[in-house]
């Protein structure tokens, strides 16, 4: 026998799932077994494949001859009456299908949009969770006053990074990170691409861990790092270590970049990511006269790692010191007010309040979660409410079993126990369709909506915690109630025959218009948003983007080469040349008043501009034509004016730095950006040619199209070197439209599944409700009763009950969609009551339906055929 | 007592208890049975049977010595009781009537 490697031993969970489950006295010699056995498959086989096995064997160990009794499982002995439980649950499903089917499917759809929330909660909440550091690390921020509100900026001046660096002992890592739009080119393939200048420590303290390459290789100012989406646009899916890649930072700047590190794919859930990283020194590069000491200039972010977290509150006091610093190289109205740091742990959630931060925000995204928190309860509460109104309807055809249950010895509390089994038996059941629809239907949909993806995985040990909670929620919500209302009758008088049951409990009447209320509330949701989506589609933007194309240009010099081969062209109406543009770029400024600081945005233009954008005037004029007139004048919009509470604005002055300029004009206005940010107040200034950044178009109707490709044939011809950008004005606001459209969808989606549920629980109610009375109705007919008088026996009840929920619906309704919709969008359609009528239209449609259904049946039956089944 | 009662497994692993006497333990059998089958056993298909005969009445047992490669475990040893070895002789009686009247037919005959 060869020796045996004493060091390999066979795994322990297996063990201790033998020791607990077998019997006592076995044990030892069944361990001894699957030692020796071990030992034995080590000696062919290799140590992994033999611990695979060991555990194998173990699991086939479980079986009944061997099991030990369980003290407590002898004590139960309602093992078998469980076993009866479970029996009856089964035989009752299959016996009324129909109920069956409405609570499993009510139920389960609740669950799939719980499932489906869950989702889309973790998603959000595991924003930026990825980073080892994440909690080490923080963003320096600053807080300066604003026209009287201090708020909070993300940028920090340039020279902070160095100095903290050098300053305090207990900062570990240092991490500038500034942007600039690019070109960057390999071989055939040009784009443009926003570059990220980084410290080579940005790596490290950020955990985005690398494909290929290594991390240190950033310190080197001539190697570039790509992101996975970037290295498959410029070089497939081939691994591009060692390539070449030509930066082009600006007229005659560029430089070679070798590929030194590409990332592996980011996580779904991330504040902010990376296309391309450089080093930080290659700022230089890309901007001779870039002075790293100027306090005056930002960067986008600094980012400090400390050795422990709770040192943050003493480095915030220590950076006081560099406030004066800053003061003293800035103007008045920058001045700042106290520096500050925010960790990355929970920068996706305040980067809401920051501004001008790297961060995207998911503010919205907590906004939306509380939403589907809402509409999952709803949807759980209409199913419960469906399973326990048929509950207790139905319970009438159980009277006898209960009956003869007490009567041979079954205590009350074993009644309610009953009935909680086979409660928590469906549940279960459809807590597993529930997943099932959440994962396969929900969950994609909503992802291809939107196009993107939650990353939900079935194995989160939290969504383990997340559906037992909800089992047991649902269960004990649905169950309770049923359980106590049909296990109080006594025996004598349910075997007498004395209980009149079911037909007219209370709680019926009031959970079914609970339902109608809810399903009210989300039906008037859906046409709110559906209604909402058209309404901003179709809603003015203040100015004409449909008949403006534009492009970006890299100076004046190349504006005016441009406009000389476009001016030809009939097709164009108007040209004009500016340094920002409405819906793509604008700069901030801050007003001198003798009394006060006014913050603005403020767009440079030429004299073309607002004929060219068809931006009306309220009152005053443009720009004149002339080169260097109207230096010092600006046209403002209507907010403006009304903020400032100027009786007349023509005239007005204020200074900018220390120059001073007139209002000569007044603007209507006009949404700049998407409707769902407000108006802000706003100046347009006389942009000096040699600033032009982008060229505007305006082009006969209808060729809009025709304009664009001579834009853009133009552009190839005269610089070739660089990729067009551009298009139509209209697509500046990019997804927004579709954004909102997908709203309607969601809430078409949600209105939908009510209506169904709701409807449901009502067919079910009315069904079980005529079945009780099929004599009755039998013998009015017999005796004579005509249609009309069987439909009026049956509907008189729920006619009533319609009325009441409808009119307690249609309010409510109301007024949750107003404060829904002002909370979801800055500007939204006028709300009356047109949307709530349409719903409660729609209601009345369906369930008028549903009754009618019930009331035909019943009316074409055989009178004789009632009266006789029994 | 009925021999039916003896499942088909059960008797195959009785036999080899029989056959092993003193080496008769629970890996000694697993090992015998897997080579005379040419087919992989699980301990627990194996320990099941024992404990069932056992119970039975078809074996007895005791605890033998333990070795290192056990880990320190013993062995429990099973022997075969009279009564079982009265039914394996019943049983193979049977069988051997059973074989002994299939009637000798003729392959030659079948072919037509």
């Amino acid at each position: 026998m060869t020796t045996q490697p004493n060091d390999i031993h066979p795994p322990q969970w297996p063990l201790r799932l033998l020791r607990f489950f077998l019997k006592k006295q076995y044990l030892e010699e069944i361990e001894g077994d699957m030692e020796e056995c071990f030992r034995d498959n080590l000696e062919q086989l290799s140590p992994a494949k033999a611990r695979r096995l060991y555990a194998w064997e173990a699991v086939k160990l479980l079986r009944p001859a061997l099991l030990e009794n369980f003290e407590f499982l002898r004590n139960l002995t309602q093992a078998a009456m469980f076993k009866n439980y479970f029996k009856i649950s089964m035989r009752n499903m299959m016996k009324s299908p129909l109920s069956a089917f409405i609570n499993v499917f009510g139920l389960s759809a609740a669950i799939g949009i719980c499932v489906f929330g869950f989702a889309f909660g973790r998603w959000t909440y595991s924003t930026d969770q990825f980073h080892e550091h994440k909690h080490e690390v923080f963003l320096a921020t600053f807080f300066a006053d604003r026209d009287g509100s201090v708020q909070q900026f993300g940028r920090t001046p340039r020279p902070l990074g160095e100095m903290l660096r050098h300053d305090f002992a207990h900062i570990k890592k240092v991490c500038r990170l500034d942007d600039r739009n690019v070109v960057v080119k390999h071989d055939d393939n040009v784009f443009h691409e926003r570059v990220r200048f980084v410290d080579p420590e940005f790596l490290d303290m950020f955990t985005f861990p690398l494909k290929w390459g290594t991390p240190g290789s950033l310190a080197d100012v001539n190697s570039i790092v790509l992101s996975e989406e970037a290295a498959i646009k410029y070089f497939g899916e081939t691994n591009p270590i060692g390539q070449n890649m030509v930066v082009i930072f600006g007229k005659n700047v560029n430089k070679a970049f070798k590929v030194t590190g590409v990332a592996a794919k980011f996580p779904v859930s991330r504040s902010f990511g990376f296309d391309f990283l450089v080093n930080f020194e290659n700022l230089k590069t890309a901007e001779p006269g870039y002075d790293m000491q100027d306090w005056k200039a930002f960067v986008n972010a600094t980012f400090v790692q400390l050795d422990n977290p709770a040192d943050a509150a003493l480095l915030r006091q220590g950076m006081e010191k560099y406030r004066r610093v800053q003061n003293e190289a800035v103007q008045k109205e920058w001045a700042i007010t106290a520096f500050g740091l925010e960790p990355l742990a929970t920068l996706h959630e305040t980067s809401e309040d920051i501004r001008d931060d790297i961060a995207h925000s998911s503010e919205s995204n907590y906004a939306s979660i509380v939403y589907m928190a809402v509409v999952a309860l709803m949807m759980l509460l209409l199913a419960c409410f469906n399973y326990i109104n048929i509950a207790i309807v139905s319970a009438a055809k159980r009277l006898k079993e209960i009956g003869i249950r007490k009567s041979i010895g079954a205590a009350r509390s074993l009644v309610i126990i009953q009935f909680l089994t086979e409660n928590i038996f469906i549940t279960a059941f459809a807590l597993v369709v529930g997943v099932a629809l959440g994962t396969f239907l929900f969950i994609p949909w909503f992802e291809g909506l939107f196009d993107f993806s939650m990353g939900f995985k079935l194995n989160d040990p939290q969504l383990w915690i997340y559906l037992p909670a909800i089992l047991l929620f649902t269960g004990i919500l649905s169950g309770l109630y049923p359980a106590f209302y049909i296990s109080k009758f006594q025996v004598v008088s349910i075997l007498k025959g004395s209980v009149k049951f079911g037909q007219s409990n209370p709680l019926t009447k009031g959970l079914l218009v609970f339902q109608l209320i809810l399903a009210c509330v989300l039906v008037t949701g859906g046409i709110t948003f559906t209604r909402n989506s058209d309404f901003l589609a179709k809603r003015s933007w203040g100015y004409e983007p449909a008949r403006v194309v534009y492009a970006e240009v890299p100076d004046g010099a190349a504006f005016e080469q441009l406009n000389a081969a476009l001016l030809q062209n009939p097709n164009v109406v108007s040209i004009a040349g500016s340094t920002h543009q409405l819906g793509k770029r604008h700069t901030t400024t801050v007003l001198h008043f003798p009394d006060r600081e006014y913050e603005v945005d403020h767009y440079a233009v030429d004299a073309n501009y607002f004929e060219t954008m068809g931006l009306p005037f309220e009152a005053g004029r443009g720009f004149h034509h002339e080169e260097g007139s109207d230096k010092q004048a600006v046209v403002v919009n209507e907010l403006m004016v009304k903020n400032m509470a100027w009786g007349n604005p023509i005239g007005e002055t204020f200074k900018i730095d220390t120059v001073e300029y007139a209002v000569v004009g007044v603007l209507k206005n006009f949404h700049s950006y998407s409707f769902s940010r407000p108006l802000r107040p706003t100046i347009f200034s006389v942009a000096p040619k040699a600033d032009f950044h982008y060229m505007s178009i305006k082009a006969q109707q209808g060729t809009e199209l025709q304009t664009l490709k001579a834009l853009q044939g133009q552009w190839a011809k005269l610089f070739p070197e660089t990729p067009f950008e551009g298009g139509h004005q209209e697509d500046v606001w990019g997804f927004y439209f579709q954004e909102i459209g997908i709203h309607g969808k969601v809430w078409r989606a949600f209105a939908t599944i009510a209506v169904l549920l709701a409807s449901l629980g009502l067919y079910g109610l009315i069904k079980l409700n005529v079945a009780g009375r099929v004599k009755e109705f039998s013998i009015r007919k017999v005796l004579g009763a005509g249609a009309k008088h069987i439909t009026m026996k049956i509907a008189d009840q729920y006619v009533i009950l319609f009325a009441v929920a409808l009119a307690l619906g249609a309010p409510v309704s109301y007024v949750l969609m107003k404060m829904v919709m002002n909370m979801a969008y800055a500007v939204h359609m006028p709300l009356d009551y047109s949307n709530v009528m349409i719903a409660v239209v729609i209601l009345i449609f369906v369930l008028l339906t549903t009754v009618a259904a019930q009331i035909r049946k019943v009316v074409k039956a055989n009178a004789v055929q009632g009266l006789k089944t029994e | 007592m009925k021999i039916t009662k003896l499942g088909e497994f059960e008797e195959l692993v009785l036999l080899t208890v029989a056959a092993l006497q003193q080496e008769a333990y629970g890996v000694e059998i697993k090992r015998e049975l897997e080579s005379r089958l040419g087919e992989k056993l699980s301990v627990g298909s194996i320990q099941s049977a024992l404990k069932r005969m056992e119970e039975k009445g078809f074996l007895t047992s005791e605890f033998g010595e333990a070795t290192a490669k056990r880990g320190g475990k013993r062995k429990r040893i099973y022997s075969t009781t009279s009564y079982a070895r009265k039914v394996l002789a019943e049983m193979r009686e049977v069988r051997a009537g059973l074989w002994e009247a299939i009637p000798q037919l003729s392959p030659d005959l079948k072919m037509i």
